[in-house]
């Protein structure tokens, strides 16, 4: 019944405060230590702590700003540990962040990602209600499709994070590390953002308005594709 | 599933690998490479996400 009840409770609370735990852990096991190695800047210390208050605050705005204050709590959080990570170098060599503590905060980020990106939990009589009441229902089939699109997202983000272990010189090292994870979000982002608009309560669109709305981003697609090309062959 | 769904999946898929040899490309330090195939990636995202919007919000 209690187990019912802390359900419940977190159910209720919104994705950034569900996405706060994950991110806590992350936060706790890749930027505390970090941060508080000896002889650590102070500016390390002061993106560290903002990081968590950043989280907080997105809880608390959640509420009032609805998902701008989770967004912009998500990416001030990733920013300050980003901010922690630049400003004490030293406290990312070997001696301080070895592999099983990496493995562990890879984890975790991509927990906070996948949390971050995905609805809320529903929880009582609203858990057997469907995600979209005035969507169409995705059927079993449309089910599995999204679960498919949502965990091939989460398995892209994963791969994502196993580039760059190996790269000699700090900067360089970091800068792949926050890419990785940029690169991470914005993938498992859109994973779960195309699986759940198949079902969200949306009027539907023909094909080709649904292209025709991504017309200025295909054609720099087609842009990019075309100067690639050339620059392959210039080689 | 219809046509453009496809094109949808395909297109987060090959914002995935595009990210993938962008970072490829940081830690070898080829930075001009990583700057295109990160340029890649992030259209890639939008026109899927664009792509894969079945309607405006009702």
């Amino acid at each position: 019944m209690r187990a019912r009840d802390l359900w419940e409770r977190v159910a209720t609370a919104g994705i950034a405060a569900q996405g706060a735990v994950p991110g806590l852990y992350a936060w706790g096991v890749t930027v505390v230590p970090v941060a508080w190695v000896r002889g650590g800047p102070v500016a390390a210390k002061v993106a560290a702590i903002a990081a968590p208050l950043a989280l907080g605050a997105g809880v608390a705005g959640e509420r009032v700003w609805g998902d701008a204050a989770r967004i912009a709590s998500l990416w001030a959080f990733v920013v300050a540990s980003a901010v922690t990570w630049a400003a004490a170098r030293a406290g990312l060599g070997p001696l301080h962040v070895d592999g099983p503590r990496g493995v562990a905060g890879m984890l975790g980020w991509a927990l906070f990602a996948f949390t971050c990106a995905g609805p809320a939990l529903r929880g009582g009589s609203d858990a057997d209600a469907p995600v979209t009441p005035r969507g169409q229902p995705s059927g079993r089939g449309g089910a599995r499709v999204e679960a498919l699109c949502v965990g091939a997202g989460a398995l892209a983000a994963a791969l994502l994070q196993t580039v760059g272990w190996k790269v000699v010189g700090t900067e360089r090292a970091l800068l792949v590390r926050f890419v990785a994870l940029a690169a991470g979000l914005a993938v498992l982002g859109a994973a779960t953002e195309v699986a759940l608009a198949r079902s969200a309560a949306r009027a539907p669109r023909s094909s080709r308005s649904r292209l025709r709305g991504a017309t200025t981003s295909l054609v720099a697609l087609a842009i990019l594709a075309a100067g690639g090309l050339l620059l392959l062959t210039a080689d | 599933m219809k046509l453009v769904d496809l094109l949808a999946i395909a297109l987060v898929v090959g914002a995935a690998a595009a990210f993938f040899a962008g970072e490829v490309a940081i830690a070898r330090t080829e930075d001009l490479r990583a700057l295109y195939w990160l340029s890649v990636g992030a259209v890639c995202v939008r026109a899927g996400v664009q792509v894969g919007r079945p309607g405006a919000k009702g």
